[in-house]
């Protein structure tokens, strides 16, 4: 307990300075959901570059958290779904069903060049194509991985914080 | 003669004439049945006009050699009358489809359910020693041919009448031993001399007599550390017999130390009763711990067996204490709370057997883990089966919850009464009780909720079909018992306060203790939850109209269809309950897994294997057994089989007397 004390003192903070509001258009569904955004993330058959990418965006460096938006456990508590990946043949009907379980006003957030256009893996034999051929996107992120700063840029988006 | 021994003759005569009728003709379990239901009308009958005032006494000197059959009716006797009459008549009229398999329509087991129910409805009328102790002893033998009545389902069964045969004779002989003691210091061995002679009895003699019989009367009524034959032969025995064992003849040891120590001896020193109390408190948490932990399910009730005598003697040792320290109002109210509980218990554990025994009879398993989804197949069952959890977990509208704040009110307002004993008991039996209300709701949650509810986990419970009309009936009868105890105890409570000796609840509706504050209206209360559902459901009803209806998939993390195997079993509802008390249960794990041959990295299964001992028999029991193996291997080499031996032995014995004699004398 003393030890953790004497951690949180010497660390500090570690946060990055918040950077100006993103301009670019804004989905117009999102200004529904007064700057507090629910999201869940699917695999649809990332290499985890992207999942890493995200982990560090919501870490105490970047602070995805303090923009509203917020990681959540079950699609049934989300607003938006943040997927990564190319969608594989497996993860297609999943995928789908995903998104129908998420309640309206419902948006979609594309992570990384795969889950745009199917990135390096395009014509591969198990890809059943990019995110928006399965379910309608709103916002893409690209990037290879994308950078954290890009993935809060993007969320910043939706929440308008 | 009036209606109660007009009664206990009918019960008694029906009772004999059903046995003789199922020991001479072919088996009729229907006959069988309903003279074991009409003993029981009988009894009930009998022990109903006692506890209205018309006791009746007995004495016939001729039927038993040396000291004769004696009985009396008073109201203590009377109230377990009734209870084990009302447990009959379920289980008589269950029997009539239950009975007709071909193990259970030997002509043996037959016979032997009648002669079972006269045996206990005649111990609590018992008026002298001798008769106690025949009817004991009757009732224990009879109870042991049924309990292997089924022996060629495997040797488990012959297991559990072997625990069930030493244990109950050890019991008894400690029960014989207490009782000779006793009437060696009294003119005659009627309960009026004893009584007598229980004023005068020296403190080391009356603690010895209390000691022996309190050891012999809580080995049958199952309380820790002399349970090890209850798990056992409750679950081997055929579910009526369960019944039976479970509802009626575990009270009678309640009876055995209320009437020894209450009765006869006329209270005693307070550590007498706190030696009850701890007993009982032990029981209680030990035995709802164990229950929580079981996935069998007549196991679990055999346990929660246990756990509700243990809640009883927790009232007993109570009550005993107060009286001891001269607090006899609240004596007569921990003393009511237990007999209301043990009634409350009997009619909640007769539901809960039968529906189990009816599973059984569906499905042709008791395990908790190949269960499930029995609702739609066996709705009556269900349903009974969902009252006898709700009445054996102490909430509102239950039938233990009434008890069971009787009960908790009586610790409460004990704490000033008795000194430093009760000032250190008490608080320490309040949260034994809430301790083992919570983990009774946790484990009937999982007996019925896994055990009933969700998708059916085994192909047995897909072809189940729903039991015959008489099983339902049986069920049905204890159920509405059930109801009408939880919602209206009132009606049956001056029938227990006449046993208990005092009157200390009074009220129709709403309950009030006397001399102390508190009231309670089960009935008021029931009304406020129904009312409180209707109101909120009507709510949500109007609210939901105003929205469109959306169906929608069940979240299933997107793969789907959920299989069966995904569902909460009893074993994994049970682990974090076993997780918090680790060090208590002491639980044996073990997973095995095994790999594929090309790669280490692959595993082809995983085998997750969980055993919870009876800690209590591992440090008792088996050391016990140890040396008695011991004593028997070092025997054998006194024993070669050679005859010239045994003569020798004879011969040498025979001098050795008259060396001893010619000495001493």
């Amino acid at each position: 307990m003393l030890s953790l004390w004497r951690k949180i003192r010497r660390t500090g903070r570690v946060a990055e300075p918040a950077p100006p509001l993103p301009d670019g258009e804004r989905p117009e569904r999102a200004a529904v959901l007064g700057g507090s955004v629910q999201i869940r993330h699917v695999d649809a058959g990332s290499c985890n570059g992207c999942e890493v990418e995200i982990g560090s965006a919501f870490g105490p460096v970047h602070d995805g958290e303090r923009y509203g938006a917020r990681l959540v456990a079950s699609p049934r508590h989300a607003d938006v779904l943040l997927v990564t990946g190319v969608v594989t043949r497996n993860m297609a009907e999943p995928l789908r069903r995903t998104f129908d379980a998420v309640p309206a006003p419902k948006l979609v957030v594309a992570v990384g060049d795969c889950a745009r256009d199917c990135g390096v893996f395009a014509g591969a034999y198990g890809v059943a194509g990019a995110v928006r051929d399965v379910v309608p996107v709103d916002v893409e992120i690209p990037g290879c991985p994308p950078r954290p700063e890009a993935i809060v840029e993007g969320l910043r988006k939706l929440t308008g914080r | 003669m009036n209606l109660a021994a007009t009664g206990m003759a009918a019960a008694v005569a029906i009772g004999l004439m059903t046995a003789l009728i199922a020991a001479l003709l072919p088996a009729r379990p229907a006959l069988i049945g309903t003279g074991t239901a009409l003993t029981g009308a009988a009894a009930v009958a009998a022990g109903a006009a006692a506890l209205a005032g018309g006791s009746f006494s007995v004495v016939l000197p001729d039927v038993l050699p040396l000291s004769g059959v004696s009985l009396t009716l008073d109201p203590l006797g009377a109230l377990f009358v009734a209870v084990t009459g009302g447990v009959a008549v379920a289980a008589g009229i269950y029997s009539v489809s239950y009975a007709d398999t071909a193990d259970l329509r030997a002509r043996g087991v037959q016979t032997a359910l009648p002669v079972f129910v006269v045996a206990m409805v005649l111990v609590p009328a018992a008026a002298n020693v001798g008769t106690l102790l025949v009817c004991w002893e009757l009732m224990a033998l009879a109870s042991l041919v049924l309990v292997v009545a089924e022996h060629r389902r495997g040797p488990r069964v012959a297991s559990a009448g072997r625990w069930y045969a030493v244990m109950t004779h050890l019991g008894f002989v400690s029960v014989l031993i207490g009782l000779m003691v006793f009437v060696a210091q009294a003119p005659d061995d009627s309960f009026t001399a004893l009584r007598e002679a229980g004023r005068q009895l020296s403190p080391a003699v009356a603690g010895v007599v209390f000691v022996l019989t309190l050891a012999g009367f809580a080995s049958k009524a199952g309380i820790v550390p002399l349970h090890a034959w209850l798990p056992r032969a409750h679950p081997e025995a055929p579910s009526h017999v369960s019944a039976l064992m479970s509802a009626a003849m575990v009270n009678l040891g309640v009876y055995g130390v209320v009437r020894v120590g209450v009765d006869l001896l006329g209270g005693g020193p307070a550590w007498w009763w706190l030696l009850v109390l701890a007993l009982g408190a032990v029981s209680a948490v030990y035995g709802i711990l164990q229950a929580a932990m079981s996935s069998d399910l007549k196991r679990l009730l055999g346990l929660s067996t246990t756990e509700n005598m243990g809640l009883v003697l927790i009232g007993v040792g109570a009550a005993g204490l107060f009286a001891s320290s001269g607090d006899h109002a609240l004596a007569a109210l921990a003393l009511t709370a237990a007999l209301l509980h043990l009634v409350g218990h009997a009619a909640f554990k007769t539901v809960l057997f039968l529906a189990a025994g009816s599973v059984l009879h569906a499905t042709g398993t008791r395990d908790l883990d190949a269960l499930g989804g029995l609702r739609p197949v066996m709705p009556v069952t269900t349903a009974a089966f969902g009252v006898g959890a709700l009445a054996a977990s102490a909430l509102p509208p239950g039938t233990a919850f009434v008890s069971e704040w009787l009960l908790l009110q009586a610790l409460i307002h004990g704490l000033p009464a008795g000194g430093v004993a009760a000032a250190i008991a008490m608080p320490v039996a309040v949260a034994a009780v809430a301790l083992t209300a919570g983990l009774a709701v946790a484990t009937f949650v999982k007996a019925f909720g896994v055990g009933f509810l969700a998708k059916p986990r085994s192909d047995a419970v897909v072809d189940a079909h729903e039991s015959p009309l008489t099983m339902l009936a049986g069920m049905g009868v204890a159920a509405v018992v059930c109801v009408v105890l939880a919602l209206w105890p009132a009606g049956i409570l001056p029938a227990v306060q006449a046993a208990a000796g005092g009157v200390a609840v009074s009220g129709d509706v709403i309950l009030r203790l006397d001399q102390v504050t508190g009231a309670l209206s089960p009935l008021l209360l029931a009304l406020g939850l129904v009312a409180a559902v209707v109101v909120v459901a009507g709510v949500v009803r109007t609210a939901a109209v105003r929205r469109v209806r959306r169906t929608a998939r069940l979240w299933d993390c997107g793969g789907g269809p959920m299989s069966a195997r995904m569902e909460y079993t009893a074993t994994s509802f049970a682990e974090p309950l076993q997780r918090v008390f680790d060090d208590v249960v002491q639980p044996e794990l073990d997973v095995d897994v095994s790999h594929h041959q090309e790669s280490r990295y692959l595993v082809q299964a995983v085998e997750y294997r969980r055993k919870v001992p009876d800690r209590i028999e591992r440090r008792l029991y088996q050391p016990v057994l140890r040396l008695i193996a011991a004593w028997g291997r070092a025997g054998r080499g006194l024993a070669p089989g050679s005859v010239h031996r045994y003569l020798g032995y004879g011969f040498y014995a025979v001098c050795g007397v008259l060396i001893l004699l010619a000495v001493t004398r």
